[in-house]
């Protein structure tokens, strides 16, 4: 049994009302499930929001929120199914839509913050390194887990009941032990190969589906750019479901090897070589060079100002090709900042969409969506990315072939709807 | 051959239903088709069949935390698995939807479950009593 303090208790017995009892009620069956000893309080929750193309999860939040569930913690809210702001953008049908609609109010109400994104640290939510947390989005939780040392769990549909009552069980990465680094790989790859975002990308892949649910030790290579961290990441998230990695040198926990292992020897040593990310791109490169291209994505994970510039200077008023649909994804003040900056008009003008709370994969884009709102079946036929997070998900749900390659390479092909 | 296994009761409940046996990890995002629940990866040998009522055998959960919210839908719609075995310790994400979904859930057999079951052969699931056993 969960030993609880005073006011956790209080809490059960509906001090704070019945909304409250049932979410610690909720939070303390989770960690009896994993063993847990007691409760911590948490300084920030990512919310799964409540997707339409998910039968009957919108009208059930708005039920909540009718209930008076408010949440105690800072929380931010992870991606929707169609851009809110744009909702004729995507092509998302207009009943998806206005039900999605529905789900932004409700979120208001119970005093979530609105940002449907799969990168809120870009928005500046970055609580402090130790702190307890909860999110969602497997390519946020490895990113505030390893890169911020905010530690964090993988998180599901109880991360509303974590906020309403601002509780998690202390157990899995919130404790000391369980960050302690187990596998280590020792890699041995030319620099050029990390010198673009899909390198750091390949190499999470390769890595992650050896690794499993484990905490890999990554020595050998460095970097200091968070684009290429968030990269590695959601790729380490996709083929495995890694919560924690530790680079050598870089990131917090990871200052020296020893370190990264608190001291102890890896259960595991694996070299890691260039051959491991040709590998790596040979499964999710099913174009051949020179074939066609219909769909161009950049922006997965969600991409901040910085990297919104770097698109518009890339296009440099060239035009994307006919038949080319372009999607660069971000969250929604982005690209509203985007807009006063001058950015956003120069990518849009180019023939481009800046798609917002969204992304091709958590769209209405998917099989399954399209064959219950009748919308044509597979309505993408080839997709270049650069990265496998992207890759991985929309062979499998979008079911289109998939070309992986560097950030120029997408922008060539969305230019000349060709892969080169 | 096993035909009983302890197991760890991570959500509690009990079912009895054919076994679809993964032999890798699996994510319920990207694995599965959200209307039909029948499993679309191209990398799982039982892509084509369907996951609805069966006891869903696999080693360990991977991908996206969207896996949960799957799950859930799945169960709204009357396709959830009757019951989740791993054979890693329980992903915390996929516990939760399984939590709110009402699906029974076991991890870490204390044999080679994985090696010794087929998909199509029908498993009792008591997670309760802490066991998965061969019955067909």
């Amino acid at each position: 049994m969960m030993r609880l303090t005073h006011e956790e208790q209080a809490m059960l017995d509906g001090k704070d009302g019945p909304v409250v009892r049932e979410a610690i009620d909720y939070v303390i069956q989770l960690g009896e499930a994993f063993g847990a000893e007691r409760l911590v309080d948490i300084a920030y929750c990512h919310y799964p929001a409540e997707m339409a193309i998910y039968e009957g999860s919108v009208e059930e939040l708005c039920e909540y929120a009718e209930r008076g569930g408010k949440v105690r913690v800072p929380t931010t809210t992870s991606t929707l199914c169609c851009d809110l702001e744009r909702p004729d953008s995507t092509g998302c049908p207009a009943t998806l839509c206005s039900l999605q609609a529905q789900a932004e109010s409700a979120h208001r109400s119970m005093g979530i913050n609105d940002t449907y994104t799969c990168t809120p640290q870009h928005l500046g939510y970055t609580p402090p390194f130790g702190s307890c947390n909860l999110l969602v989005e497997s390519s946020a939780i490895i990113f505030y887990n390893s890169v911020l040392g905010a530690r964090t769990n993988r998180g599901g549909l109880l991360t509303r009941y974590s906020a309403v009552c601002g509780k998690y069980p202390l157990m899995g990465y919130l404790l000391d032990e369980q960050r302690r680094g187990t596998h280590l790989f020792n890699c041995s790859i030319p620099d050029q190969r990390l010198a673009t975002a899909d390198g750091w990308s390949a190499l999470g892949f390769h890595i992650g589906a050896v690794v499993g649910s484990a905490v890999p030790v990554i020595d050998g290579v460095r970097t200091d750019r968070r684009d290429f961290l968030i990269a590695l990441g959601a790729a380490l998230a996709t083929s495995g479901s890694v919560t924690l990695f530790h680079l050598v040198g870089v990131t917090p926990e990871a200052g020296t090897l020893e370190e990264a292992l608190q001291g102890g020897d890896p259960e595991h040593v694996v070299a890691v070589s260039e051959a491991d990310l040709d590998a790596a791109y040979r499964q999710y490169c099913t174009v051949d060079t020179g074939g066609a291209i219909d769909f161009v994505t950049l922006g997965c994970p969600h991409y901040d100002l910085a990297q919104l510039r770097v698109v518009a200077e890339k296009l440099d008023g060239r035009r994307v090709a006919d038949g080319v649909r372009c999607w660069i994804c971000t969250n929604r003040l982005t690209r509203r900042a985007a807009a006063e900056a001058g950015i956003l008009r120069p990518i849009e003008d180019a023939g481009a969409l800046v798609i917002a709370d969204t992304c091709p994969v958590e769209s209405h884009l998917r099989q399954s969506t399209c064959r219950e709102h009748a919308l044509p079946v597979p309505n993408v036929r080839a997709m270049a990315t650069d990265s496998f997070k992207m890759a991985r998900y929309s062979a499998d749900l979008i079911g289109c072939r998939t070309a992986l390659g560097g950030f120029d390479q997408c922008i060539a092909a969305a230019l000349s709807g060709r892969w080169r | 051959m096993d035909r009983l296994w302890r197991v760890r009761k991570v959500v509690r409940g009990a079912a009895e239903a054919e076994a679809i046996v993964c032999p890798g990890s699996f994510s319920f995002l990207g694995d599965v088709e959200l209307d039909i629940a029948v499993i679309c990866a191209r990398t799982n040998p039982n892509r084509g069949l369907s996951i609805a009522g069966k006891v869903l055998v696999f080693d360990e959960s991977k991908g996206s935390s969207g896996g949960c919210v799957v799950l859930m839908t799945l169960a709204r719609s009357g396709l959830a698995p009757a019951a989740i075995v791993t054979v890693r310790p329980a992903d915390f994400n996929l516990a939760e939807g399984a939590i709110l979904a009402g699906v029974p859930f076991v991890c870490e057999p204390d044999g080679d479950l994985l090696g010794a079951i087929e998909t199509g052969q029908v498993l009792r699931v008591d997670a309760d009593g802490g066991t998965v056993e061969v019955v067909g």
